[in-house]
């Protein structure tokens, strides 16, 4: 694997940047633990923005707070301005379940719905009614594993089980999944911790096209893929957000010392 | 010997084989167990095993043997022409047992000696007289080839009893002695008391299969037996029920299958949407808390005896459903016994097999399941319709079978709540009856065992069994193909 940070390129030639989401002063409490203290960050839209930490450090848990998924969870309590566009998404007035469809969410394991390929797709779409005929929804199908960079291969299989694909298609089936109700952002929580390598290199292929047309915030345990497929790079200690800023600086010119002592493998 | 002698002599026996078992061991080693192979209760316990296993089998074998051979040499020594008109070998055979149980009573109370037990002739005693005496009464006066088969038997069974209480003895006190000698420091004592282990647990199963295959035996035979007597083509397309025991009956089994599904189905109506319901509620939307109250709750349910269930039908249910649907308002009913009775009863007593197994079923979804769901913008609601209550379809599927199979085979609401009239009709609010209701009433009525109105129990309870095997192994199979999916 390569050491060196390879986005350099990419950042420069990127467009100027708006800000997609806004995290002020946020505070996340499991019961009486304090699992995140004082987070403030910027994600800027068409970025890929990878959450680096070790375990236990928060990174997922506050990859969550972004699309409310923290809410199933009873003891969770979440505090602090959360911003998307400029609107508070922990406002009274968000209804988290249209949040959701705006910021799609790709899990740790693969997790098709024990449905044909197609229904897998089209379960978003049917749910918010994006589609007006059974021809609509066929191409949304279609664009979305199309984007999935997954289309070629299960196109002569639309209705056989996504539970049947190998473990590298069933993530990029659920990446499609994430994508066909058009969501904005995309978060991944550890997309490839259960895939092999040449299904990882797959889906890190997609996560950088991806990158054209969505905000993508990654969390990973993996330095160099951290390395390999994002813009910005945050990490994460105890709960902290230690330092966030571009990939290549963090990588090569870490101003903290824990988040050097933390690329270069002395904690975590 | 009585036989609980003998059982404590090979307990004590055993008792004794444990202790030398171990003492024997340690002393091999020089008093150091740390040199034996196995710890020194293995040695003790291999002993023990040895004296009571095979002594305790052979004597269980001979209790069973015994009776057979001695019956069967006995009744060959009674002649043809002392057999009397209108009765039968076994019926003869009944009486011979009885005479020398009589004479065991009386020689153990005192009123005979044993060598008079053994000589008396009906020629020169009236030995129903006598046994009378002793509190034995005698349906008939003894004949006198009865009299001397029943000496025989009482001959036979002291020789067999002297003779079982030496073999097995003998055993006892080789297996002792043979173990006994084996036990030594390098002998893998704890090796011989797994693989004994095994062999218990082998037979613990296979006691229940053979008890299951018996049963199954005892079922077919008489079933077979009942086709001799009454043709199967009536049997299961008839249309009339009318056991009369005069003879002439028509046993159509139809009304009440007929009456068994509907019963059934009722049941399942009830009880397959609160079920569900239910379990779907406690496995997603119920706080851990009321969860670990609702659920004990509900499957409290499952442990009322059906007898009580039987008496809600009988004394509320009926009433209530007599004064709604009765003869003073739509009168669509004429008793409280009715299909309906019996199945909304039958239903409550099902719900919590459906929800207790639904719930289970509900939970063993992953939750990665949901998240991808919710993580979607799916609503809580969407998520259990579209996709957690598909993925535990088949499950369900299951859960309601295991329930159906369990509504057919229900016996005490139907006795109590639906009546007794095998009829043929489609308005629930009649008295129906089902298979197993009518089990009952044909056997504990008292109906010669060998008329085809007592048999025709048989053939019900082979057709009802058929039909819940069935159903039992399609759940099982739909239950296994669904665990395949996510492991």
């Amino acid at each position: 694997m390569n050491q060196m940070p390879m986005t350099s390129e990419n950042v420069t030639t990127m467009p100027t940047k708006n800000t997609k989401i806004t995290a002020r002063d946020v505070q996340v409490y499991y019961g009486d633990t304090h699992a995140i203290k004082d987070v403030d960050v910027d994600i800027e839209d068409r970025t890929v923005t990878a959450f680096i930490g070790p375990s236990g450090c928060g990174k997922s848990t506050f990859l969550r707070c972004l699309n409310r998924m923290n809410d199933t969870i009873d003891i969770c309590r979440v505090e602090g301005a959360i911003k998307i566009d400029n609107e508070d998404i922990y406002d009274k007035k968000v209804d988290p379940v249209q949040l959701r469809a705006k910021v799609g969410m790709v899990f740790q394991k693969p997790n098709p719905f024990p449905k044909s390929i197609y229904d897998n797709i089209a379960y978003g779409p049917r749910i918010h009614g994006l589609a007006k005929s059974k021809a609509d929804l066929d191409e949304i199908v279609e664009k979305s594993l199309r984007r999935g960079a997954i289309w070629d291969e299960v196109k002569d299989r639309l209705h056989a089980p996504g539970t049947g694909l190998s473990g590298g298609q069933q993530q990029r089936l659920c990446i499609a999944r994430a994508v066909a109700t058009e969501p904005e952002v995309l978060l991944m929580d550890e997309p490839c911790s259960a895939l092999d390598p040449i299904a990882t290199d797959q889906v890190e292929d997609l996560i950088d096209e991806l990158r054209s047309q969505y905000s993508v915030v990654i969390v990973t345990h993996s330095m160099q893929q951290a390395a390999r497929v994002s813009q910005k790079t945050a990490f994460f200690h105890l709960g902290n957000l230690v330092e966030y800023g571009e990939t290549d600086q963090i990588f090569t010119n870490p101003k903290d010392p824990r988040t050097e002592s933390y690329i270069s493998g002395r904690i975590g | 010997m009585p036989v609980l002698w003998i059982v404590a002599i090979i307990l004590a026996l055993a008792v004794i084989g444990y202790f030398m078992g171990r003492y024997r061991a340690i002393a091999s080693a020089g008093g150091d167990s740390r040199k034996l192979h196995s710890l020194p209760n293995y040695y003790g316990t291999s002993v023990a095993i040895f004296t009571t296993v095979f002594s305790l089998l052979v004597l269980i074998i001979w209790l069973i043997v015994q009776p057979l051979v001695i019956e069967n040499r006995v009744s060959g020594t009674i002649p043809a022409e002392a057999i009397p008109e209108g009765s039968t070998l076994g019926l003869v055979m009944s009486d011979v047992r009885r005479v020398a149980n009589g004479l065991d009573i009386a020689v153990a109370g005192g009123a005979m000696t044993e060598d008079y037990a053994s000589s008396i002739r009906t020629e020169f005693t009236d030995v129903r007289d006598r046994l009378a005496g002793v509190g034995v009464a005698l349906g008939s006066d003894v004949g006198s080839s009865t009299l001397r088969a029943a000496q025989l038997y009482r001959t036979m069974s002291a020789t067999g009893a002297l003779l079982m209480a030496i073999v097995v003895l003998a055993i006892a006190l080789g297996g002792f002695l043979f173990a006994l000698m084996r036990t030594h420091k390098d002998f893998r004592a704890r090796n011989v008391v797994e693989t004994s282990i095994r062999y218990l647990l082998i037979g613990a199963a296979s006691i229940a299969i053979l008890t299951t295959v018996g049963i199954i035996l005892s079922l077919i035979f008489n079933t077979i037996e009942f086709f001799y007597r009454y043709p199967a083509w009536d049997f299961f397309f008839g249309t009339t029920w009318a056991p009369s025991f005069g003879g002439g009956s028509e046993l159509g089994i139809i009304p009440l299958l007929w009456g068994t599904l509907y019963i059934s189905f009722i049941a399942l109506v009830v009880a397959v949407p609160i079920g569900l319901f239910a379990a779907v509620y406690l496995s997603e939307y119920a706080t851990p808390r009321i969860r670990a109250f609702a659920k004990p709750l509900i499957e409290v349910l499952a442990g009322i005896p059906t007898i009580v269930y039987g008496l809600f039908a009988l004394l509320t249910v009926g009433p209530l459903l007599l004064s709604v649907f009765g003869p003073n308002s739509v009168g669509w009913m004429g008793a409280a016994s009715s299909v309906m009775t019996a199945g909304l009863v039958m239903g409550i007593m099902l719900i919590p097999f459906v929800s207790s197994l639904s719930d289970d079923i509900i939970n063993a979804v992953p939750q990665a399941m949901r998240d991808g769901s919710l993580g979607l913008g799916a609503t809580h609601s969407e998520t259990v319709k579209q996709v957690v209550l598909p993925a535990a379809l088949p499950g369900i599927v299951g859960a309601v079978l295991l329930a159906a199979s369990r509504a057919i085979g229900e016996t005490m609401i139907v006795v109590m709540g639906a009546g007794a009239a095998a009829r043929l009709s489609l308005n629930p609010f009649e008295a129906m009856t089902t298979v197993t209701a009518k089990i009952v009433s044909q056997l504990t009525g008292d109906a010669d065992f060998s008329s085809p109105e007592a048999l025709v129990a048989f053939a019900l309870g082979m057709t009802l069994f058929v039909i819940t095997l069935g159903l039992n192994i399609l759940a099982l199979y739909i239950v296994r193909k669904y665990r395949e999916q996510y492991e």
